[in-house]
């Protein structure tokens, strides 16, 4: 057990130190988040002057809401990982994992573990320049219970986006090119992940019907336990159907893993 | 005349390829009017706990948007691919090939590559913008529609001068790996109306970078009829990026190095 920790424990520092290579890449994102933020910002606003409450919430738990969502994306978000597992399958780069007592998918998420932690880390930089500007209106609850149950959240969050970008990568097996796929899924993962708006802001029948699917509890679900737009128990009975979803997802994972493995072919000497 | 035949060989040169790949030319469609859904249903969302946004209805929303649509598919279908190829042949030094073209460099680099899903797409947006106007129970004369499409056109040039500036700057930067990115985050600002914009922000972003304009002018023909102020604002934007961009460009092409040893 020790030594597999070892094993994944060099990884990590490996995927730590290539992360750092492309910090000035990170920081220039973080960077052009505040971008996406002032556009949030001016369109609620605007949205809010005519009505001073949306939803039962005001315009500053809503920009509190995207707020976290964007520190949220840096921590816990998948960048182009569905990519780099796509070019190590294509590139046949994928062979010295199979001769190696290495788990791949937990070789990939412990590299996942290690940029999030570096882009988490610069985007807090920007927003710690923007944060004069934002502090009048960031209005997060106080209660403790929502900062416990957040913790297992994100973490869960974080599985279940790097899972769902590695089922995409699996798709190379089968496809040559999986960006359109990709890009398709990052529409439908942006509006019912809630990164366009808050999903409660929805019909509630479709917003009720969201919390059966796990993009959900990409984004949403832990923004939503920090920022008080759920209560609590809510949010104890949705975090379970949150690990029920990791536990499918890491199955559907294995199961392309295996089934891509049938129809790969390693090349070379 | 010889640019329109070279850019006529081209387009035709796309087609084909398209007619290759038609699996692709059906999945990025679907990509494109995804991405268009999820803006519409953003208007949608909003509109259900409101009646007005800065001032405009939710029809008037659309018909901005829209617009807004229309110029960023046209960018994608007549420019995007080859603009963003241009990034990466200047890495590579493949940008060798179009220096060594009968025309100028930005032209050829330009318009190699046509994209007939963004095209396709822009059909889509117009068939939004002809639906909210219908909406809106509006009867637009000639003059009006006819000034509405060269807005578009000017917008087009604003858009187009937008990517190349930004394709422009891979001639500085030793690692410019999704500096396209720059372009969707400029024009994201371009689906809000006018009045959204106060303070810092208004001179930031409406005046300084010309997105607001470009889809806010031609929205107005429709909605108001023609207004001197915004042709002007539009068309005097469009002429100034258009020479920025080129000269950005000449710039960089004399930092260019080549690949040959």
């Amino acid at each position: 057990m020790l030594a597999e920790l070892t094993k994944y424990r060099q990884v990590f520092l490996v995927g730590l130190q290539s992360n750092l290579v492309y910090r000035w890449n990170f920081a220039v994102r973080g960077a052009f988040s505040l971008f996406h933020l002032a556009v949030v910002f001016i369109l609620w606003s605007a949205v809010f002057a005519s009505a001073p409450r949306i939803g039962g919430f005001g315009f500053g738990q809503t920009l509190t809401y995207f707020v976290t969502l964007l520190v949220l994306q840096f921590f816990v978000g998948a960048f182009n990982e569905d990519y780099q597992i796509s070019e190590e399958i294509r590139n046949g780069l994928i062979n010295q994992f199979l001769l190696k007592p290495i788990n791949y998918y937990v070789y990939r998420f412990t590299i996942f573990g290690a940029a999030r932690l570096v882009s988490g880390a610069l985007v807090l930089l920007p927003l710690a320049a923007a944060l004069p500007l934002l502090h009048p209106w960031l209005t997060f609850p106080g209660e403790p219970w929502r900062v416990a149950l957040a913790i297992p959240a994100m973490a869960m969050a974080a599985l279940i986006q790097f899972t769902i970008a590695y089922c995409f990568g699996m798709l190379t097996f089968w496809f040559l090119d999986i960006q359109g796929f990709v890009i398709l899924s990052m529409a439908v993962e942006s509006v019912l992940g809630g990164q366009l708006f808050p999903l409660d802001l929805m019909p509630p029948a479709i917003f009720h019907a969201a919390q059966y699917l796990p993009f959900y509890y990409q984004m949403y679900f832990p923004a939503a336990i920090l920022t008080g737009r759920i209560g609590q128990p809510l949010a104890f009975q949705l975090i379970g159907l949150q690990a029920c979803w990791v536990v499918v997802l890491l199955g559907i994972a294995q199961l392309l893993w295996r089934r891509g493995l049938r129809r790969h072919t390693a090349v070379g000497g | 005349m010889d640019y329109f035949r070279v850019w006529l060989a081209s387009a035709r040169y796309s087609l084909v390829r398209t007619m290759m790949f038609r699996g692709d030319f059906l999945i990025w469609s679907l990509v494109e009017l995804f991405w268009m859904g999820v803006n519409l249903l953003l208007i949608a969302v909003i509109y259900q706990h409101t009646s007005s946004v800065a001032g405009w209805t939710e029809y008037e929303m659309l018909l901005l948007v829209g617009t807004g649509m229309l110029v960023q598919r046209l960018l994608m279908g007549f420019f995007w691919s080859s603009l963003f190829e241009m990034g990466r042949n200047i890495r590579t030094g493949a940008f060798d090939f179009f220096l060594s073209q009968p025309g100028h460099p930005l032209f050829m680099a330009s318009t190699r590559k046509l994209d007939p899903d963004g095209l396709a797409n822009s059909f889509v947006a117009a068939g939004i913008v002809v639906y909210s106007v219908h909406k809106l129970g509006l009867h637009p004369g000639i003059a009006e529609v006819a000034l509405y499409a060269g807005m578009i056109v000017a917008g087009l040039a604003i858009h187009y001068s937008i990517m190349v500036i930004s394709m422009s700057l891979t001639f500085w930067l030793a690692s410019a790996q999704g500096i396209e990115g720059t372009y969707f985050t400029v024009v994201d600002f371009g689906r809000l109306p006018r009045e959204a914009f106060r303070g810092v922000a208004s001179v930031l972003f409406v005046w300084l970078l010309p997105v607001v304009v470009v889809s806010n002018a031609p929205a107005r023909t429709i909605l108001h009829g023609f207004q001197p102020a915004w042709v002007a604002w539009l068309l005097a934007t469009a002429v100034a990026w258009l020479a920025l961009a080129v000269a950005v460009f000449n710039r960089g092409l004399r930092r260019y190095a080549s690949a040959s040893s």
